[in-house]
């Protein structure tokens, strides 16, 4: 008997929910406080730079570039054994100096990565109806 | 009002240590807080305040600590989840007998093997909280984030992997002279060092602390009962904490110049002393990477210069700062920062047996923690 291996799966909150949501339309949603303007990532009940409540959500360009990265060999857990070596990377995204996500860099060798490429975002289905947004170079 | 004390290490403790005690972590926490007793030659009753630091799942509270050891009232004491491991437990402890509002403080690390190695959980288990921005692209552990400090700091200012190897050497050296405590015991070399298997590439292996299950205990107390006691006292003379802004280690404004930057300026800025005065260092190997970048921070060299600081012999036992003399939790295990603390104590007090470094050292300093949250200390021997 075999057992379906799943990734880890989001348990979305009201905070993560906009994130999910617009990555399942193709859409790359950070959290954006409707009193500043400022962006936050990861989301928070506060915005840290005016103290509002007032927090929403906005789509941003998707374009950023490579902060710094790792290729991961050793999966932590069952789901990334068959994926490696994969790129784990911190991406810069262009609409906030120092808005910066975890994400994975895609469509290329690893070891072809470097800090400072550029990057823009794409999309990859997860599993049971999630979407997840990662990185692929920009077409030179 | 409560007045200003000066505060000594005045005994030191390690349980049992192994890859598998089978030990629970009560026993494993009374070992080390019998033997640092034993080293300071004190008794439970001499004790009024402690200190833990631990992780949720693996946390003995203060007060059920006190109680094994028959402690019968507390003054001060504080279990604590949050932030830079062991020294938070030492700067909790510290800033109680300081204020007066402990006299003689016990602090407490204690860690089971593989409650720190980080892992997703259960297969079909969703992940609450922001963890599930991360997770599902494979970020899981601390090797994760090391690699990519290590990453950052290689483009920032061409550093190699050789770099981060020298250092990993270097501290090998000192384990093979502490054959008891280390659980490595023949040097290591660069081939042995970039031929070991990456984790999160650059980081290898050999970048890694070593897992076991320990408990470190030290015990803080007033100058004027330090006076009074077995060992020779050790005295702090500057202490600090430091953060970033970001709580989330991945997303540090500047990693290589995290929360080490902030603890060191404000270190410095509380006192005389200056680096060139530091003969000695213990400074948090929970990789590699991090010690390199407290040399930084500390000022021992110039940014982005770690790696020729170490590969100039300035760590060695005859260098100009002997640094992780017990061989680093990479060798010894790992004790979240506890043993730095214990080995530069040993050192500046002359217990350090056949590990006494050629020329007795004055001042060292101690660190611990790298990323969203880091310590730092001055100790003197007078």
């Amino acid at each position: 008997m075999t057992t379906e291996v799943l990734p880890p799966l989001p348990l979305v909150n009201e905070l993560t929910a906009p994130f999910w949501e617009g990555a399942s339309k193709g859409q790359l949603v950070i959290q954006h406080c409707n009193a500043c303007g400022h962006f936050q990532h990861a989301p928070e009940p506060i915005c840290s730079a005016c103290l509002s409540f007032d927090l929403g959500s906005a789509a941003v360009s998707g374009k950023g570039t490579v902060y710094t990265f790792c290729i991961s060999t050793q999966a932590f857990h069952p789901w990334f054994e068959d994926k490696l070596p994969f790129v784990l990377a911190v991406v810069e995204l262009d609409d906030q100096p120092g808005l910066k996500m975890i994400t994975n860099v895609v469509g290329v060798n690893p070891n072809d990565v470097k800090v400072g490429d550029r990057v823009e975002v794409t999309f990859q289905p997860l599993a049971e109806g999630f979407v997840l947004p990662v990185f692929r170079p920009v077409a030179q | 009002m409560a007045k200003k004390n000066r505060v000594a290490i005045v005994g030191v403790g390690y349980s049992d240590v192994s890859r598998g005690t089978g030990y629970t972590l009560d026993k494993l926490t009374a070992q080390a807080s019998v033997a640092a007793m034993n080293d300071a030659g004190i008794k439970p009753t001499d004790i009024d305040g402690v200190v833990v630091h631990s992780f949720p799942h693996q946390f003995v509270s203060s007060t059920h600590t006190a109680a094994m050891l028959g402690i019968p009232d507390l003054a001060f004491y504080s279990g604590n989840v949050d932030g830079a491991a062991y020294s938070v437990a030492a700067m909790h402890a510290i800033a109680a007998i300081a204020s007066g509002s402990a006299e003689t403080v016990l602090t407490i690390r204690t860690v089971h093997k593989n409650g720190a190695a980080g892992g997703g959980g259960p297969v079909g288990q969703y992940i609450p909280g922001n963890q599930q921005l991360s997770q599902p692209y494979g970020s899981f552990a601390g090797s994760h984030w090391a690699g990519m400090y290590m990453q950052r700091h290689m483009a920032m200012y061409g550093s190699t992997e050789e770099d981060f190897g020298a250092f990993a050497i270097a501290q090998r050296k000192f384990a093979v002279a502490n054959p008891t405590e280390s659980f490595f015991h023949e040097e290591l070399t660069m081939e042995d060092y970039l031929n070991s298997r990456y984790i999160a590439k650059p980081l290898h292996l050999f970048d890694c602390d070593y897992p076991v299950d320990s408990s470190s205990a030290l015990i803080f107390t007033t100058e004027e009962r330090a006076r009074d006691m077995k060992q020779k006292p050790v005295f702090f003379d500057s202490w600090a904490n430091g953060t970033t802004k970001e709580a989330d280690f991945s997303l540090v404004g500047d990693m290589t110049h995290s929360s080490p930057w902030m603890a060191s300026k404000r270190m410095w800025s509380r006192t005389s002393l200056k680096p060139s005065d530091v003969d000695t260092a213990g400074l948090y190997d929970g990789f590699s990477f991090i010690a390199m970048q407290w040399f930084e921070a500390l000022g021992f060299c110039g940014e982005g210069e770690s790696g020729a600081f170490v590969r100039s012999g300035a760590t060695s036992a005859t260098g100009s700062l002997p640094t992780n003399t017990d061989g680093g939790a990479c060798n010894v295990g790992r004790r979240h920062g506890a043993n730095f603390f214990i080995e530069v104590t040993r050192q500046l007090r002359g217990t350090a047996g056949d590990r006494a470094l050629p020329k007795k050292p004055e001042v060292g300093v101690v660190s611990n923690a790298v990323g969203g949250f880091a310590a730092c200390a001055l100790l003197t021997a007078e």
